[in-house]
């Protein structure tokens, strides 16, 4: 599958939905390796969805959209597409959580991944409401944050993350990120050749966060797919100098409401 | 253009809510206490100040710590524990990394202040009483309105709905933290002060109150233009709002008809602080669901 | 799998999982892979990404396969036969059959005898009483009996269609014309057959829009070309009909005239079920064969002579090999040697009396049917679950109460061993007493699993047993020896079978399944040493043979199963880049990864198309993937064999007289179905289906549209499998409850929202789950009106981690509570996949 897996290199997963079969053997091998129990099962009915969202129990997560537009009597005409997508931490080249992380405990790692410290996060969860993509979840047993860690430890092992391994479609595919980037392009214009127009890459270039980790190949537009278009996509340190200065400017005119009011001056006895 | 949001709740909750309350009234009293230093019209309303920026600043790492997942590993964000790392923690990327250092500093002055404040131990009140002591109230006022306000850019600096959408929420929750304080050390210091300082802490707290409202407006503009006005204005949220309004009532009445501000001094004080909740409450809470 | 045998000669998928990436067309019909077999789907999807093959998946719900297929034919449940007659007649309409293959390696220029005939929906020979047909119309002129298939209908259903088979060991040739003009050749008569199934017919049956139908048969007329090939690959969406064999034999006979079949990227490929179901059917799941698909005896075979004469096929062609009608006693001798060992001789016919001849069906339904008859002391259910598996589980409910003894093998607890105690069932009603014997897993054990392809793949243990379970061949070989024990103790009618039954293991009560594969590769008595292949088989009784089909899988060399010379090398493992990989592990027979190879090329030996060669004639001997034919018979020999050597014509049958419910397949309605055939009013349903309740004159289980205005079928999620894994949290955390799926135009009538509690009802029994509401149903207009089509996953019952989380235990949770106790006539399969039901808000 994979050649040696070796420091250094940037990995990531290039995730092509257009050959996803909602199998969910992704959701599940990520929760055997990482031994995750899930949460408490719940009937969501959201199609085929009964996972719901990424969460500190499911780092992977599988989402259907039915897009079915009603076709004529005939049966001609009208979309029908169901779309099937396994999301998951996109390991951000501009990774927000970083950004905002006042301990430090998410690194970049020697495979170039996202990885959160257990032993170093204190689960402030500032990280949960810098995540664009809503990925990271708080654990109540752990009193820390959880997300996706690239099969951090297999890597080291040597050994592909288990959702790819477990993808039996290659849906998932995990690799050095310039390979996987001409995987892709490649894949797009087959696509287009056969009339998938709507077919586009998401973060393979550097318009969303400087360029993700794990991209994807997606069938229609990042938005149904709850991903934010590159036009939506900023860090939140755009906020940092505004909101200081924003700041500032309260202070200078908060200070000076209060020197004229506690100012010295000859009272009026009329006043009083 | 309209912002799209796909953050989830990082579930801050009531001991957030309180710790920026009380960070507001801390930093806004410690600086009221400064003001009334440097005009020196009211030595003892400035000692009530500084006896009140202390108790309201320690209970701030006590809030932030229990909210945390790790509250023991509250000490996580001051020293940089990743394994093969070490020294001290600082990400001024991350207003929550510098608030921190601030909030711990601002403690320091505060407790010097305040101990200045009670005149004892002689050795500290002597050192405030001189000029140094001036200059090291203005850096504590400085570091009091920087606790006062880091907490509103520590919002905006992600990428939830609202909190993002804005570069308001630090002035705002300065100005509103501003006014809580002369509230609050104006009923404090109402019998011992001297002949007029309550009239002029309620000025103050007017002004105050009118930058606060200044901000109010420019909120809303630009949640408007990132399309998330609704977000603060649905459902009950409204209800949060009129509070808010009730609360900038008195002081701005105040400050419009000087004077006048004396009559309503036993209710004022309570409707400003519960205004000022009200916003922190309308503003942490709305986009959390 | 009986189609297949009666069309191609043997009932197993034709070609391999890996090979499905070899094709140009994918058609899928009654199968949805993506979620059934989501490995195996790994090379539908590289078909389409790395040769740009198209996929066209007819399936009456819009599924996950369908969302990557380029083409979903919705289609109302249980048409297929239509459906596929439409595209045969377009081919054949349209010229756009392979003609040389058709003529050379199908029976089209066979002339059939006078008297055989159709007419309003009934082929000749019906007999209305038995509902059987005579077949003995449904014969080539010249010859005097049909020539059957070597797996094929139960024996002594043949006996009551009245066609005695002569005693004649003479072959009489059938009269052909080559010219295919001759109108009572079996082209002719096939073109007239499907002139019916114009598009018009095929949308006004199954719902498909013409126009839709017209673009696919278009795709599929580009296949008879001999550079292009299509695949067809069906499960039990085309089964689970009474119609089932007829549904699989109209693709197979679609695949003959395009000639795909025995070709790399085409055949009719059957997936199979549960990992191992391939290897369960090749050694005698199924009541009517013995292992390799030899047939049980029939009462009044008196002699081996008997057996063979009336079971074994005849050459109807002087270039028919007939390889198994010409060995059918060397496999059958060499079977009863392993059995009966030494009490196997010359004298007594090597033990054939030993045999049962059993008088009546025992298939699946059967054994409940007589149940409920009172005819059934008890049951012994091993690694399945009546209760769930249905149809019709109240009844079958019913049926184990009426036992006295009820034994379950199985390491977890099933709705059969647990059905005493069923929510509404009050136990002390329940006068069957059950036994429970824990096994250990599969993966507990080492052993093989058979795939679709017919892969025999050697497994090791991955966990150890827990417990006090045991390995289900030590519990058998246990009962066996204690059973023997009372014999030898306390004697008893006909004990010879149970005395000398060969138990030749290391140790008896434990035997191991090394040696039991040992034992079914069979050896040489002589020499002691095991056979290489079943070419070796004498019927003199001087070699074994436990399963004549998997002689040479364990040869002296070792076991070959074992073998796992796979990807890490293709260059190596994959000499002809089509993915055979002789080297990984084995396949039946004797290593063969495509069926009737000899069919991939041409006369001459030419493959028919060069980039994907089968097999082909190097100038002294076949080469390419193991021939299915004499490695050195060459193409230019007079005398050489026709491709499809298992059938007594020598090539592949179009018309069949295997299959009992007609040698042309021909759409009829199921047997509970909201329109009357347009085809033959008179004759709407399969006039041969087997209606157990009627038989047994229990009272009518079937429902009308009256009542129960909506088609249902139902069928698997990917995230579970079947009952067992209500026994997994993680999946059961994928998939928690029982939900119906609900076309949105019907949940808008009976005003329900996804996640309403519903009640779907038969004339049967009732389903109270959640509803989904979900446009991947859309209505059809079929016959001049709409239906509604309701989808019923079958996963959930009273057992398992979701059931416990449930207040009411998971009553009314079982998919076949709501299903017909009808079978087909072939294999008597129920018909899981279409009858009807109501739908109601609770
Ligand atoms: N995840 C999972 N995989 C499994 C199993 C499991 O339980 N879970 N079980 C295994 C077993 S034992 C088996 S037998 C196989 C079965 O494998 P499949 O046959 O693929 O499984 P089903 O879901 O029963 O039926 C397949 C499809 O047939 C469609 N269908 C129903 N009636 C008709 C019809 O008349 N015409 C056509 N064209 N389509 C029809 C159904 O809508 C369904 O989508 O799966 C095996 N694999
Ligand atoms: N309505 C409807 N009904 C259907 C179908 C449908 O499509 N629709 N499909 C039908 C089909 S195709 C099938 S195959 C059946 C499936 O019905 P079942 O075969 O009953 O389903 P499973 O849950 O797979 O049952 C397998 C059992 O084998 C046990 N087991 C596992 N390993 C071993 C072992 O080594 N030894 C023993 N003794 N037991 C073991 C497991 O614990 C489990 O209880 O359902 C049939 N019923
Ligand atoms: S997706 Fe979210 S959690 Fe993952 S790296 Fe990017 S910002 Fe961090
Ligand atoms: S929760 Fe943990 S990882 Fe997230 S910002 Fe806080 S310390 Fe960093
Ligand atoms: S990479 Fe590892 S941790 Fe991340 S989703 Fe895949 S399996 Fe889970
Ligand atoms: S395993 Fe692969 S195919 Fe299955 S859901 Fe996950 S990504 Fe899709
Ligand atoms: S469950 Fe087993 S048999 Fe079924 S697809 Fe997965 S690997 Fe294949
Ligand atoms: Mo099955």
């Amino acid at each position: 599958m994979t050649a040696r897996i070796s420091p250094g290199t940037a990995y990531g997963f290039f995730t092509d939905t257009s050959i996803c079969i909602g199998c969910k053997a992704c959701e599940v091998a990520c929760k055997e390796w990482n031994q995750l129990p899930g949460n408490a099962p719940r009937f969501l009915g959201d199609s085929l969805d009964n996972t719901g969202q990424l969460d500190a129990m499911n780092w992977r997560h599988v989402q259907f959209v039915e897009q079915f537009t009603p076709s004529a009597p005939g049966g001609g005409g009208g979309r029908q597409a169901w779309l099937m997508m396994s999301d998951v931490c996109k390991h951000c080249n501009q990774a927000s959580c970083m950004d905002v992380c006042p301990t430090g405990a998410i690194i970049r790692t020697e495979f170039d991944t996202v990885f959160i410290q257990q032993d170093v996060c204190n689960g402030c969860r500032n990280c949960i409401s810098a995540c664009p993509f809503g990925v990271i979840g708080f654990h109540g047993d752990t009193g820390t944050v959880r997300k996706c860690t690239l099969c951090y430890d297999r890597l080291q092992a040597g050994m592909q993350p288990a959702c790819a391994q477990a993808c039996p479609t290659q849906s998932i595919q995990f690799g050095p990120l310039d390979q996987l980037h001409k995987r892709a392009d490649a894949r797009l214009a087959t696509l287009h050749g056969d009339g998938h127009d709507r077919a586009r890459l998401y973060g393979r270039d550097g318009q969303v966060y400087g360029g993700l980790g794990a991209f994807f190949l997606l069938m229609d537009r990042p938005e149904t797919y709850g991903l934010p278009s590159a036009a939506s996509a900023v860090r939140p340190g755009r906020n940092n100098a505004p909101g200081y200065l924003g700041a500032l400017l309260g202070s200078v005119l908060a200070v000076l409401g209060g020197l004229i009011a506690l100012r010295r001056r000859n009272e009026s006895p009329g006043t009083r | 253009m309209r912002n799209e949001h796909f953050a989830v709740s990082p579930d801050w909750r009531w001991y957030i809510l309180l710790y920026f309350l009380l960070a507001g009234i801390a930093g806004g009293a410690y600086v009221i206490g400064a003001l009334l230093r440097l005009t020196g019209v009211d030595r003892t309303a400035e000692r009530v100040a500084f006896l009140l920026a202390l108790p309201a600043i320690v209970v701030c790492p006590v809030l932030l710590t229990l909210d945390l997942g790790s509250p023991a590993r509250f000490w996580h964000m001051l020293v940089n524990t990743t394994p093969g790392g070490g020294g001290l923690n600082l990400h001024p990327g991350s207003p929550m990394s510098v608030g921190v250092w601030a909030l711990s500093l601002f403690s320091v002055f505060s407790l010097v202040s305040f101990l200045a404040a009670l005149g004892r131990p002689a050795g500290v009140a002597r050192l405030m009483a001189g000029r140094a002591g001036t200059a090291l109230t203005v850096v504590g006022a400085v570091l009091g309105l920087f606790v006062a306000s880091y907490t509103g850019v520590l919002l905006s600096v992600g990428n939830e709905a609202v909190w993002s959408d804005t570069w308001t929420l630090g002035g705002l929750f300065l100005a509103s933290g501003m006014s809580a304080a002369a509230a609050v050390v104006a009923v404090a210091a109402r019998r011992r002060a001297a002949a007029g300082t309550e009239r002029r802490l309620a000025e103050a707290d007017g002004w105050f109150a009118l930058v606060e409202l200044l901000f109010v407006v420019l909120l809303f503009i630009t949640l408007a233009a990132a399309g998330s006005a609704s977000t603060v204005l649905a459902h009950g949220w409204i209800l949060l709002w009129v509070v808010v309004g009730l609360g900038l009532l008195p002081p701005l009445l105040g400050l419009a008809r000087r004077g006048m501000a004396g009559a309503m001094t036993a209710v004022a004080p309570v409707l400003v602080i519960l205004g000022v909740l009200a916003l922190r409450a309308v503003i942490i809470f709305s986009p959390q669901g | 799998m009986v189609s297949l045998a009666a069309t191609f000669g043997r009932g197993a998928m034709t070609n391999h999982w890996r090979d499905i990436r070899n094709a140009d067309l994918i058609l899928i019909n009654g199968a949805n892979p993506a979620e059934a077999h989501p490995v195996g789907f790994q090379w539908f999807m590289r078909a389409k990404l790395d040769r740009g093959a198209r996929i066209v998946h007819t399936d009456p719900r819009f599924t996950r396969t369908s969302a990557v297929a380029d083409v979903h034919l919705p289609i109302r449940t249980g048409t297929d036969a239509a459906y596929f007659g439409g595209l045969i007649n377009h081919v054949l309409q349209n010229n756009l059959f392979h003609d040389e293959y058709v003529r050379n390696y199908t029976n089209a220029s066979w002339i059939v005898q006078e008297g055989y005939g159709f007419q309003d929906g009934l082929f000749s020979g019906y007999d209305a009483g038995r509902r059987t047909y005579d077949i003995s119309t449904w014969a080539y002129e010249g010859t005097t009996a049909p020539s059957q298939a070597s797996a094929g209908q139960p024996q002594q259903q043949v006996q009551v269609s009245g066609q005695s088979p002569q005693g004649t060991s003479l072959d009489a040739f059938a009269r052909r014309d080559p010219t295919l003009q001759d109108p009572r050749c079996v082209f002719q008569l096939m073109r007239q057959h499907y002139a019916r199934y114009t598009p018009e017919m095929v949308e006004r049956i199954t719902g498909i829009p013409r126009a839709r139908f017209l673009e696919v048969a278009r795709m599929v007329g580009e296949m008879g070309r001999p550079d292009r090939v299509m695949t067809i690959v069906y499960a039990v969406g085309l089964t689970h009909h009474t119609t089932g064999s007829q549904l699989i034999r109209s693709g197979a006979i679609l695949q003959l005239l395009l000639g795909n079949i025995g070709r790399p990227g085409g055949g009719m490929n059957a997936e199979r079920g549960h990992a191992n179901i391939q290897g369960n059917t090749d050694n005698a799941i199924s009541w009517e064969i013995l292992p390799g698909y030899l047939r049980v005896p029939a009462p009044g075979q008196r002699t081996l002579d008997d057996y063979v004469a009336q079971s074994a096929s005849r050459r109807s062609d002087p270039n028919s090999w007939n390889f198994l009608g010409a060995n059918y006693r060397k496999f059958m001798v060499s079977l009863l040697k392993t059995w009966y060992g030494d009490a196997a001789t010359a004298g007594n016919q090597y033990a054939f009396d030993h045999l049962p001849k059993p008088a009546q069906n025992a298939s699946w339904m059967s054994i409940y049917d007589n149940a409920l008859r009172g005819r059934m002391k008890g049951v012994l259910l091993s690694g399945m679950t009546a209760t769930s598996i249905g149809p019709d589980s109240n009844q079958v409910m019913t049926a184990l109460g009426n036992l006295e003894w009820l034994v379950v093998m199985d390491p977890l607890p099933t709705t059969s061993s647990e059905f005493w105690h069923a929510p509404g069932v009050d136990p002390a009603t329940v006068r069957t007493e059950v036994f429970m014997l824990p096994t250990t897993h599969w993966i507990e054990k080492d052993g093989s699993f058979v795939n679709s392809g017919r892969w025999m793949q050697w497994k090791d243990q991955v966990l150890p047993p827990e417990g006090q379970s045991r390995h289900d061949h030590w519990i058998l070989a246990e009962l066996l020896l204690r059973v023997r024990r009372l014999y030898q103790q306390q004697g008893g009618r006909h004990p010879d079978p149970v005395l000398q039954l060969t138990m030749d293991y290391a140790d008896p009560h434990r035997p191991t399944l090394d040696e039991i594969a040992r034992e079914v590769n069979g050896r040489d008595l002589a020499t002691g040493k095991r056979l290489a292949s079943f070419a070796l088989l004498r019927d003199d009784g001087t070699t074994t043979a436990g399963n004549w089909i998997y002689t040479g899988f364990y040869p002296e060399s070792g076991n070959l199963a074992r073998r796992r010379q796979g990807i890490d090398d293709p260059a190596r493992n994959d000499p002809t880049g089509l993915g055979h990989y002789p080297n990984w592990a084995w396949s039946w027979p004797l290593n063969r990864r495509v069926l009737y190879n000899r069919a991939s090329a041409d006369l001459a030996g030419r493959p028919w198309d060069p980039g994907r060669p089968g097999i082909q004639w190097d100038g002294s001997r076949w080469v390419g993937d193991v021939p299915d034919y004499p490695a050195t018979m060459s193409p230019s020999d007079p005398n050489a064999w026709l491709p499809f050597i298992m059938n007594g014509e020598g090539v592949g049958r179009l018309f069949s007289n295997s299959t009992i419910d007609g040698p042309f397949p021909e759409h009829y309605e199921p047997v509970e179905s909201p329109i009357t055939n347009p085809l033959h009013p008179q004759v709407s349903a399969s006039p041969v289906a087997f209606l157990y309740d009627r038989a047994a004159g229990r009272r009518n289980r079937f429902g009308t549209a009256k009542d129960y205005p909506y088609i249902a079928t139902s069928y698997r999620l990917t995230e579970h499998e079947h009952y067992v894994t209500q026994h997994v949290p993680l999946l059961v955390g994928l998939q928690p409850e029982p939900f119906v799926e609900l076309p949105v135009q019907l949940a808008e009538q009976r005003g329900i929202r996804t996640g309403d509690r519903v009640r779907v009802s038969s004339a049967r029994g009732r389903l109270e789950v959640l509803a989904l509401v979900t446009p991947r149903l859309q209505p059809l207009t079929v016959d001049g009106r709409t239906v509604y089509q309701v989808g019923i996953p079958i996963h959930w019952g009273f057992v398992g981690v979701a059931a416990d989380r449930d207040p009411n235990r998971g009553a009314n949770w079982l998919a076949n509570a709501l299903t017909p106790f009808v079978g087909d006539a072939n294999a008597r399969t129920p018909e899981f996949k279409a009858f009807l039901v109501n739908v109601e808000r609770m």
